[in-house]
């Protein structure tokens, strides 16, 4: 019995180290609750959302060309989605950028949904978000049911994969998200120092 | 006269790629797909393999890039190699005029891959596409340094220090 333990205990030992790595490489599973607020200074918190069928986090940027390159499509995903149940919150996480620009960028792009000014960064890091775009799609017990792209192109003409509307449409369908992790190019988000 | 003449051509000539640099052909920017990928960082014929990802959109990637531009010019144990996740058709309206204007190097490729992801996870399955990025593989191809963000030229030249003087592991692969 005695030198079965010595086998096992290296074993569960590894597993542990190797389970532990993986859960650090993915970031978080489920979302903790967070007060956060807008451009106008309306303060919103997570679980105001639980209600939704899913809601849809975007760290977005005003001044990266890759986060940009998407406005007309965050506006229309929020156009076709926001009637459905589905909610969206974009926050900016830039140190660099300004209340009054996130304002003012909001409105020359016809980004209508709430955008949230995250100061010095503390709700991108408990995500572990690192670019934009990159989003999360929560659901109702702010689970991370997808994380990654809204599609697999910058350039809309070029895209094959819509990966954020498959996954709400998934979810909308009361089906398993199929693809709940993707990679794409981006802005790298400023953090304070 | 004459020789005055012949001295103004001369000087013309040697000068002719900064009057000219469009013209000039000096550098060219190939795409790059995973058997390129792979073979270059199998082919290190004894010199360590500093690999920076970066775009012409993205700020800290610009902002890095003149400290690796003068690491190229002192390192020649090492060898320096971009590439550039702009489109393909970009390459001589964005990457080029950049690469001019940095007085580039070292050689460059752009992003030839089918799509981004497989890039990213040819090069590192945890990495989540976040630029700039830099890699370093030592002399026989084995992933020393993955480092994400813009660096510094003291961080970089430390980064490659550590990797010219660490003993290689078993190889990993990609």
């Amino acid at each position: 019995m005695k030198s079965k333990i010595k086998y096992i205990l290296p074993v569960l030992f590894l597993l542990v180290v190797t389970f532990s790595k993986i859960t650090f490489a993915s970031g978080p599973t489920k979302a903790e609750n967070f007060k956060l607020k807008d451009y106008n200074g309306k303060e919103y918190q997570l679980s105001d959302f639980k209600s939704s069928k899913a809601t849809v986090i975007m760290f977005i940027a005003t001044q990266c060309p890759v986060s940009n390159a998407y406005n007309t499509r965050m506006a229309q995903l929020y156009a076709d989605y926001k009637d459905k149940g589905v909610a969206f919150l974009g926050i900016n996480s830039n140190v660099q950028e300004s209340v009054d620009e996130i304002k003012d960028h909001a409105k020359s792009n016809k980004l209508d949904f709430v955008i949230l000014k995250d100061n010095k960064n503390v709700i991108a890091d408990k995500f572990d978000a690192s670019f934009t775009p990159e989003i999360y799609v929560l659901n109702g017990s702010s689970e991370i049911l997808y994380h990654g792209r809204i599609d697999d192109s910058r350039r809309e003409s070029d895209v094959k994969t819509k990966d954020l509307r498959a996954t709400l449409d998934e979810i909308l369908s009361g089906k398993k998200v199929s693809v709940s992790e993707t990679k794409a190019f981006g802005c790298t988000i400023k953090r304070s120092k | 006269m004459k020789r005055i003449l012949s001295l103004f051509i001369i000087i013309l000539l040697f000068n002719s790629a900064d009057i000219f640099p469009q013209q000039s052909g000096k550098i060219t920017v190939e795409t790059i797909d995973k058997a390129k990928l792979t073979k270059l960082i199998k082919d290190r014929k004894g010199k360590i393999l500093f690999l920076n990802l970066w775009a012409t959109w993205c700020v800290p990637c610009r902002e890095e890039f003149p400290s690796i531009v003068k690491l190229a010019d002192e390192m020649k144990d090492v060898e320096f190699v971009g590439i550039s996740v702009d489109f393909p058709d970009e390459v001589d309206t964005e990457i080029i005029p950049f690469l001019k204007l940095n007085k580039v190097n070292f050689t460059n490729y752009v992003n030839g891959f089918s799509g981004d992801e497989e890039l990213i996870n040819a090069l590192d399955k945890n990495w989540n596409g976040a630029l700039p990025a830099t890699f370093i593989f030592d002399v026989k191809g084995n992933k020393k340094v993955f480092l994400s963000g813009s660096k510094s030229y003291d961080e970089f030249k430390k980064e490659i220090q550590k990797a010219l003087t660490q003993p290689s592991p078993q190889r990993r692969g990609l």
